[in-house]
């Protein structure tokens, strides 16, 4: 019997994730030999950024895929979102330092927390077995449960925590259960299997329909796609800024990556009950994503609303054929990104020396716009993108699933997009009202010094400004990127 | 007669693992589900995977034979909770998993003092082939569960830090 041997190709495709692991443990040395916030910090950060550029000429290499053992498949499409996820990674470990400065208790094992995480989203966007798809999954999910519950001897991070372990427990379950019933009715495990006997199931395959109606349902928890939704909200409110950040962008892109890669392998689509089942949740996940957040005076809840709402409309790539759809996907992700960091990151820096909560309450924002003009420029940005409204890069990404549904004759997901944006539009200028509103009677007025309205540096405030600029660049001239992305 | 073993240990299983859910005292949950645990690795078993039947039996019914005596130990605290225990422990508690416990044994010895003890599975994967397997295609996924473990242990360690 061989020892597996690796070639060169392979190691490099390997780079990504070898790179981070490597962070992980140096990081996890560096805090056991002293504990240092910012030596730990920048050790992250420069871990994550040496990643990424490892992960560039993947994405930009265009050479095949390269398979490294029958467990991942890496190919400029894994290239892709391996960059995406590094780079959310990045923007949430630059929310860090500024965040958790003033915590009280230890505040390094949130950035182990946040690499770990990060490694999982690199798995998926390489898995090309179920063995892989799981283990990532759970990888992605568990050091996020320790996330949220981070300040642990908080009630509400508390609750948060056990209500994430607990359901995000039971929808792997579910998970590995329909990959089990699959294997047993198909007898193999990889991805490429998977995904045909997915595209070819029918009323003669009993074990792989029911196999993959949990499939779907695990994924969509994660997905937090209605009516696997219920926790979101709770667990988005509960965690701190930037592992609520996390959720939304790092852990979504990864599992996205691999439901790309399961139900729309090569351009195809899963077979006509699957494709039922995915136009229904999307539609649920519009609407009640839209309509729960029309009432929703807690930022935090309405941008679980918001994520809910957005991976509806994001489900319309799954439903429609063509090879050109990657692309969309990849563009609507990348905006997708881009923004939530932002807005998010928007939210950290108003909160950061709050002390025990967050500013998340639309009345914590009242007048807000006297003290922090820079900030509360950033977040409206951020909302008006979410919103979707030209010149954001948030409305790029929505035209081009807005034009594919048009195009795969969606007529219902294309309608249920434009109830749910105009929703979201009102909502959505609902909270930019309540940033320029004055501020509530009784409360001390604002004194406008050099010292308050002046920007306070961080490493967060650089990466919010790098997605205020990104956003705008992406809105106004959007064609180089097109360009990249399409092949 | 191996099939036999194969649904009897499977509902043996079901059936515990309700009781696990419904039993309104904590011990006789755990009672129930070191039995639970036994009947999962004799369904490994029969479908011709020992190693995973005996990991079953030494890591999940071990460990959690460990952690049973750790509740036990933690309850103790005094003399209203020593008599609360024996109350819980009562010899009638037992009753129920013995029965299924011993469904399990008399299937077991029938199997093996049987003649012909094929498994329901095609082939039976012994140690070895797991050990080639997991060193050879599965190479990165015992990596990542590695870190995976590494992850748990980083939010167990701070989750519970006591307060400072």
């Amino acid at each position: 019997m061989n020892a597996i041997q690796f070639d060169a190709t392979q190691f490099g495709a390997m780079l990504p994730m070898g790179v981070l692991s490597a962070t992980i443990v140096a990081v996890m040395l560096g805090i056991a030999v002293r504990r240092c916030h910012r030596v730990t910090a920048a050790l992250s950060m420069l871990g994550a950024a040496l990643a990424l550029v490892c992960a560039l000429p993947i994405w930009l290499g265009g050479t095949g895929p390269v398979v490294v053992t029958p467990l991942l498949t890496i190919d400029p499409q894994a290239g892709f979102y391996m960059l995406l996820v590094l780079a959310a990674v990045l923007g949430v470990l630059a929310l860090c330092p500024a965040y958790f400065a003033g915590y009280a208790g230890d505040r390094e094992e949130i950035y182990l927390l946040i690499l770990l995480g990060g490694l999982g989203g690199l798995t998926l966007a390489g898995a090309s077995h179920a063995a892989t798809l799981f283990i990532g999954i759970e990888l992605l999910s568990l050091p996020m449960v320790a996330g949220v519950a981070y300040a642990i001897h908080d009630r509400r991070a508390l609750e948060g925590g056990v209500k994430y372990l607990a359901l995000s427990a039971g929808a792997s379950a579910t998970l590995l259960f329909g990959l089990a019933l699959i294997y047993a009715g198909i007898g193999r495990l990889d991805l490429g299997a998977l995904a045909a006997a997915l595209a070819g199931a029918g009323a003669d395959t009993p074990l792989v329909l029911m196999g993959g109606a949990m499939l779907i349902a695990g994924l969509a928890f994660k997905l937090s796609l209605a009516p696997f939704h219920q926790w979101t909200p709770d667990v988005y409110e509960a965690a701190p800024a930037p592992v609520a950040a996390s959720l939304a962008t790092v852990v979504k892109v990864g599992v996205f990556a691999v439901v790309l890669r399961l139900l729309h392998a090569g351009g195809g689509t899963a077979a006509a009950p699957f494709v039922n089942v995915l136009v229904v949740l999307a539609l649920a996940s519009i609407l009640i994503g839209s309509v729960l957040a029309l009432r929703q005076d807690n930022l935090k809840r309405l941008l679980a609303y918001s994520s809910i709402t957005h991976f509806g409309f994001l489900l319309i790539i799954l439903v429609a054929p063509g090879a050109g759809t990657s692309a969309v996907a990849a563009i609507y992700l990348l905006t997708y990104v881009v923004t939530a960091l932002g807005v998010f990151g928007a939210i950290a820096l108003a909160s950061s020396p709050a002390g025990a909560r967050d500013r998340e309450l639309l009345g914590d924002y009242r007048g807000l716009f006297q003290q922090r003009p820079w900030v509360v420029a950033a977040l409206t940005l951020m909302l008006v993108s979410l919103a979707g409204i030209p010149v954001t890069a948030g409305f790029i990404g929505k035209f081009s699933v807005l034009v594919l549904g048009v195009a795969a004759g969606q007529w219902l997901l294309v309608g249920g997009l434009l109830v749910g944006s105009a929703i979201g539009l009102f909502y959505y200028l609902r909270v930019i009202g309540a940033l320029y509103a004055a501020p509530p009677s009784g409360s001390p007025a604002p004194v406008a010094t050099g010292a308050t309205v002046a920007v306070r540096w961080s490493a967060g405030a650089v990466m919010v400004l790098l997605a205020v600029l990104l956003t705008l660049a992406i809105g106004v001239y959007p064609e180089p990127l097109l360009q990249l992305l399409r092949p | 007669m191996i099939e036999l073993t194969f649904y009897a240990a499977a509902a043996i299983a079901v059936i515990a693992t309700a009781m696990v859910v419904t039993c309104p005292h904590p011990v006789h949950a755990l009672l129930y589900l070191v039995l639970s645990l036994l009947a999962v690795a004799t369904v490994f078993f029969t479908l011709g995977a020992p190693f995973a039947g005996v990991l079953e039996v030494i890591v999940y019914a071990g460990a959690i034979m460990v952690l049973f005596v750790f509740v036990v130990m933690m309850l103790n605290l005094g003399r209203r909770t020593v008599e609360q225990e024996l109350r819980w422990l009562a010899p009638g508690a037992a009753v129920g998993p013995a029965l299924l416990a011993g469904v399990l044994l008399y299937l077991l010895l029938r199997n093996l003092w049987g003649l012909d003890a094929a498994p329901v599975g095609l082939q039976t994967v012994g140690a070895k082939a797991i050990g080639v397997a997991l060193y050879g295609p599965y190479l990165l996924a015992v990596e990542l569960a590695s870190m995976l473990l590494l992850a748990g242990l980083v939010a167990a360690y701070h989750l519970g830090k006591p307060e400072a």
